[in-house]
């Protein structure tokens, strides 16, 4: 059970200085129309979790901000760059600064711990020489714990491993913002809730923002500055963990049953 | 209202033959992933040797003794070396090893990237700072279709010393006699246009497997499916474009 303890209190103070701005963001497939007009805000060293039931478009959220998928309309504002607007080479400076967490972890099969954790700092900075990317890959592994994993094949690795190679991954071009797809998806609760808190302390050693899409309650409590609930494409509430588990509408009640 | 088969087979030559011109747009634009692609071509061509050496000396050795009694009914066994050769090397050696290859390398390129698309590697990659088509199309099909020509000339060598050999077992034929009319009988005209239409089925088993495994959805089911169509279709595209080799051909007067 988690106690009042684990529940996330604001270490670091968050501005009011946004780092990722929605304004009216639309997105359909096909006659379903998943994101309808979405509105939100992400201020810096904020963690927001965003709740929704699945196919709700969370997913879909997320990679319009990172631009894997364009919206249909709406602004996409980034780190002061308006994402569906960008050609690639301008895409590729902010991603360097938005780390990316996928659900499935998105290990390269085909290459070590190693060469997986070296693959975005050789895209994204290439003069960098081979002692500065082998003193990032081993801190960013130290970082999360697996610092003896180093020349595994992916392979080897157990599921929670998996999923902490794939944040040091992530977190290796030390971004100001990552977005984490249902980070604790597939893990058992004990691992679940560790990565939780790994999330949690790393935002607070790498001065991170982000957006967190997630259904499991206990990384919620973690994790979560705020919560957003995503309903019927829209953002049909916002608020603490508390205030929201507290709420009568049925909607949102719900989500905490 | 459900799409018929011949919409969607038009649908599918359309979009394949819109993934073989982003591969001309992009593949020849800076940056160049040379790594990739010499790491491609050992997957592709290296490892592809010992499997079509085997198979173009089975198909050299089985070729030879098929022939040899028809030949002998007409009493026209001296001509088996000369028989032998030209159709190896123009017809034999080329389409069996772009089949092996259709085989080998379009279901392993179109099962890698289908598992690759369907656990968000793909996502990962672009995220990453890596145009993924760049990456991982345009070097795999560059490299096919730059190893499957090694790769039949060969088969050509190899079939053609199993056809000596094949030769031997029912009769006598010298070493230097075997290959003195081997090479008597081929001519450029035979070599040349076989090794022409190989960058061909290299192009085309490249790109088959690349489109069906970048394409891929419906997650482990669809890996399965991509892997399986590639195989399908980049064999029928083979023989289609040996058919199209054949006619032209022949209407320049090359045979």
């Amino acid at each position: 059970m988690i106690t009042k303890t684990e529940i996330a209190e604001p270490e670091v103070q968050f501005t009011n200085e946004p780092v990722i701005k929605l304004s009216n963001v639309s997105k359909s497939f096909g006659t379903n129309k998943v994101l309808k007009d979405f509105d939100f805000v992400l201020n810096k060293g904020e963690n927001v979790v965003v709740l929704g039931k699945s196919g709700s478009g969370k997913s879909v959220l997320i990679k319009c901000i990172i631009g894997l998928i364009k919206p249909d309309s709406g602004k996409i504002n980034v780190l002061g760059k308006n994402i569906p607007e960008l050609r690639n080479e301008e895409l590729d400076k902010i991603r360097a600064k938005v780390g990316f967490l996928f659900q499935s972890n998105a290990l390269y099969d085909s290459m070590s711990v190693r060469e997986n954790l070296e693959f975005p700092l050789r895209r994204h900075k290439a003069k960098m020489v081979k002692t500065q990317i082998d003193e990032l890959v081993v801190e960013a592994l130290t970082n999360v714990g697996l610092a003896h994993t180093i020349d595994m094949r992916t392979s080897e690795l157990s599921g929670g491993m998996k999923k902490r190679i794939a944040l040091a991954r992530t977190l290796i071009l030390k971004p100001e913002i990552i977005l984490y797809d249902e980070p604790t998806t597939g893990l058992d609760p004990i691992t679940g809730k560790e990565i939780s808190k790994l999330m949690r302390e790393l935002a607070k050693t790498y001065h991170t923002s982000s957006i967190i899409i997630s259904h499991d309650l206990n990384c919620v409590k973690i994790v979560a500055d705020s919560i957003v609930m995503l309903i019927d494409g829209k953002c049909y509430a916002q608020g603490k963990y508390e205030e929201l588990e507290r709420s009568t509408d049925k909607k949102i009640q719900e989500f905490f049953l | 209202m459900t799409p018929n088969i011949f919409t969607s087979f038009l649908n599918e030559t359309g979009d394949i033959a819109r993934f073989a011109g982003r591969f001309f747009k992009e593949a020849f634009k800076p940056r160049y992933e040379f790594a990739e692609f010499l790491r491609q071509c050992f997957f592709i061509g290296y490892k592809s040797l010992p499997l079509v050496a085997i198979t173009a000396f089975i198909m050299g050795l089985v070729i030879t003794i098929q022939s040899r009694p028809t030949l002998v009914e007409f009493g026209a066994e001296a001509w088996l070396p000369k028989m032998v050769s030209v159709s190896l090397v123009r017809e034999i050696a080329p389409v069996i090893t772009a089949l092996i290859c259709a085989g080998k390398i379009g279901s392993g390129i179109g099962a890698e990237l289908g598992s690759m698309k369907v656990t968000e590697q793909i996502d990962a990659m672009e995220v990453s700072g890596t145009n993924p088509f760049k990456f991982l199309v345009a070097t795999r099909i560059m490299a096919a279709t730059l190893t499957i020509p090694i790769l039949v000339v060969l088969a050509d060598a190899v079939s053609l010393y199993g056809g000596y050999l094949g030769a031997n077992i029912r009769g006598v034929v010298s070493w230097d006699l075997y290959w003195n009319q081997v090479f008597d009988t081929l001519a450029f005209s035979d070599v040349i246009p076989s090794i022409i239409k190989t960058f061909f089925f290299g192009f085309a088993i490249g790109t088959i497997g690349c489109y069906k495994g970048y394409n891929s959805n419906k997650g482990t089911e669809g890996v399965g499916l991509s892997a399986n169509s590639a195989v399908v279709i980049s064999s029928l595209l083979v023989f289609i474009l040996d058919l199209l080799a054949v006619q032209i051909i022949d209407l320049l007067s090359l045979t």
